[in-house]
């Protein structure tokens, strides 16, 4: 039957082809999204592991959300050096902010601490900074080297780029010193968002908790969660559309053949060998599908203003899916090749 | 001891609702090397007649012995064997795997019974070569001619070197020089060790055969005088699925025209009263009676040959087989 399977793919070669490019766009729909909800956790694993903590020392009753940490009074560091298992600890300053490039406004994320913190942000190009006034931004707020930007009214020059420091969706990490940051997002007052700690503090001062990077992570992409939950229930929504595509190929394709089911099944073939081609046809065409969707996705990426990290396993998981898609859009052919009656390869022209 | 013999086989089945029995008790038997013909008309079962010999169609009752072996009542593996290794089916429309190329075509009956595809190509190409399509092995059906698709067929149908050879109207897609070369190889099919079943309503295969079987039978038709029939209260005239010559005409009395259902019970169609007629399209047609005739009370009828029947009613019998007068254009 393979011989036979692989003809007939050969000689339906345009339906198939067709099937496989709308089914691959799908799959690669899919991957892209699979890239899209795993992009959240990535910028915010990125953005958190970037500072270099053990810890984080926030406000009593904050969730940890990075976007959204309530302020501190900057001297509270004092209390938290003297926590013990504290070796070390910076204050830091994230609050999303409106920044203007180029006469244009978007949305960026204020990154502000001291220089032994921003020193460590990777740059793409240019110098970190060294005085107020100057930031180093990622490249999705569109700002090069050199490059005025305009945040509360006050004006920075970016001297360095970095890449992949990106929060809330991909929203740009704008780093700057601690005292830019506080003129930008409080006015100029004394405050932070947090401590950052080397060493994991025990008992720390009322009003103050800790959390381990992993918490803050997970209560940073907790805000994400339902635009995670729909994309991945479009992920679902995605699959179902390239079973149908598959479904409905290798279905016409047993209408188209009835004829030929029946002759074969004269010459002596069982119904079982002939499920067994159909379910053929319809794993190759998913999993070259899932081959072209792979493809594609790599091209795709641009669909979307978000950060979109495809993880590894999606690379494995979609081939074997479609294999299993594969099997089940070929059900749907099976009572026809089951049912050909053997003496229909009678019947005349 | 014949190579072939049908014995009583008689196929019946649910048309529609309605039970035909396209075969009734038919008898015929094939030595070893004959060329058989099934002669008929449309309809009259000859397809019905090679799938059971196929192996397709189970018959209601009967029995069909290939070499002493029985054949009705296969089933499972046995059965699949059967159709598989004992029986080359040569099919009215080719009925080629479009994808496949001639060579491919030909390898298929052979793959399915696991034979290896070095081993298989070797004898399709040798087969392609027999039936004089050496040069085409590679050709898809749609890039051969009619006449060349039906050798390929025959070439499939031998493959395994089958017992039966069965050909479904081997020539009706074919014009006059295709038919010429397909009959010739036909006859050359028959030789010992086989015997090759051909069905067909084309008269000019007869002159090859060395047996005819004719599935429709010759009434004396022509000239003979009508009949009188008296029947009692009950009495049936003719039963569903009977061939008969006569068209009835009911002189005193009525007759009840009704079906029998696949479940036995009856189906009344009509009453047919005196001075009305019925039973034409059976014996016009040359088709079994498609539903069964039994006096309602006691009656008296005359049946007439068909020749005669329509010198008495002309216009009646333009009437039955659906003849209409196109008005003229003013």
């Amino acid at each position: 039957m393979l011989g036979i399977t692989l003809s007939d793919l050969r000689f339906r070669a345009r339906q198939f082809l067709i099937a496989v490019l709308g089914a691959g766009l799908v799959f690669a729909m899919s991957m892209l999204l699979s890239g899209l909800a795993n992009g959240f956790s990535v910028e915010i694993n990125q953005t958190v592991q970037g500072f270099g903590a053990d810890a984080w020392v926030i406000a009593q009753g904050s969730s940890g959300r990075l976007s959204a940490l309530p302020p501190l009074e900057e001297f509270s560091v004092i209390g938290v050096l003297s926590v013990p298992g504290v070796r070390s600890a910076a204050p830091v300053v994230v609050q999303p902010k409106e920044a203007t490039v180029a006469g244009s406004v978007a949305s960026a994320v204020v990154i502000g601490s001291v220089p032994a913190v921003i020193n460590r942000v990777p740059l793409q190009s240019g110098r970190t900074t060294s005085a107020s006034g100057e930031v180093i931004a990622d490249t999705r707020l569109g700002a090069p080297v050199g490059t005025d930007i305009v945040m509360a009214g006050r004006t920075f020059r970016v001297v360095g780029v970095t890449s992949g420091r990106t929060l809330v969706g991909g929203l740009p990490d704008v780093y700057m010193s601690l005292s830019d940051a506080q003129a930008v997002c409080f006015n100029g007052l004394p405050v932070v968002s947090a401590f950052i700690t080397h060493g994991t503090p025990g008992s720390l001062p009322k009003g103050l908790v800790s959390m381990s990077n992993a918490k803050v992570e997970a209560a940073t992409l907790q805000a994400m969660k339902t635009g995670v939950s729909s994309i991945n229930n479009s992920r679902i929504f995605m699959w179902f559309i390239a079973a149908i595509i598959v479904a409905s190929l290798v279905y016409v394709t047993a209408l188209q053949r009835t004829r030929d089911f029946a002759v074969l099944k004269a010459l002596g073939c069982s119904s079982v060998r002939l499920f067994g081609g159909l379910a053929l046809e319809a794993v190759i065409v998913s999993v070259a599908a899932a081959l072209v969707g792979m493809a594609l996705s790599n091209y795709m990426t641009g669909v979307f203003a978000q950060p979109v990290d495809i993880p590894i396993n999606a690379f494995v998981v979609i081939p074997v899916s479609a294999l299993v898609v594969g099997l089940l859009a070929s059900l749907i052919a099976l009572r026809r090749a089951v049912s050909v009656d053997p003496v229909t390869a009678f019947a005349g022209a | 001891m014949a190579e072939l013999d049908v014995r009583d086989l008689t196929v019946e089945y649910d048309s529609g609702g309605y039970m035909v029995r396209p075969l009734d008790k038919l008898c015929f038997a094939a030595n070893d090397g004959e060329l058989v013909v099934l002669l008929g008309p449309s309809g009259c079962g000859k397809t019905t007649l090679l799938s059971s010999l196929a192996g397709l169609l189970t018959p209601t009752s009967g029995s069909i012995r290939l070499r002493g072996e029985e054949v009705v009542g296969l089933s499972g593996p046995a059965l699949a064997r059967h159709r598989r290794e004992t029986v080359g089916v040569v099919f009215q429309a080719f009925n080629l795997i479009a994808s496949l190329s001639a060579r491919g075509n030909v390898m298929v009956p052979l793959l399915l019974g696991g034979v290896p595809r070095r081993q298989a190509a070797k004898r399709a190409d040798e087969l392609l070569g027999v039936v004089g399509l050496a040069e085409r092995t590679h050709h898809r059906p749609g890039q051969l001619s009619g006449g060349q698709q039906q050798r390929v067929a025959i070439a499939r149908a031998l493959v395994h070197g089958p017992l039966l050879v069965l050909a479904d109207e081997p020539t009706a897609h074919l014009d006059y020089i295709q038919v010429e070369g397909i009959l010739t190889l036909l006859r050359t099919l028959a030789t010992p060790g086989r015997v090759v079943v051909v069905s067909t309503h084309d008269d000019r295969i007869t002159h090859i055969a060395d047996r005819i079987v004719e599935l429709a039978p010759q009434f004396a038709t022509a000239d003979r005088p009508p009949e009188e029939l008296v029947l009692t209260d009950g009495e049936v005239l003719f039963n569903q699925g009977d061939r008969g010559d006569l068209v009835y005409v009911v002189e005193e009395g009525a007759i009840d025209i009704y079906r029998l259902r696949p479940d036995g019970s009856e189906e009344a169609l009509d009453r047919i009263q005196a001075g009305n007629y019925f039973g034409e399209i059976g014996p016009l047609l040359n088709l079994p009676r498609s539903a069964s005739a039994r006096a309602a009370v006691k009656s008296r009828l005359t049946g007439y040959p068909v020749r005669a029947f329509r010198q008495k009613f002309p216009q009646t019998i333009k009437h039955a087989v659906g003849q209409e007068t196109i008005p003229a254009a003013p």
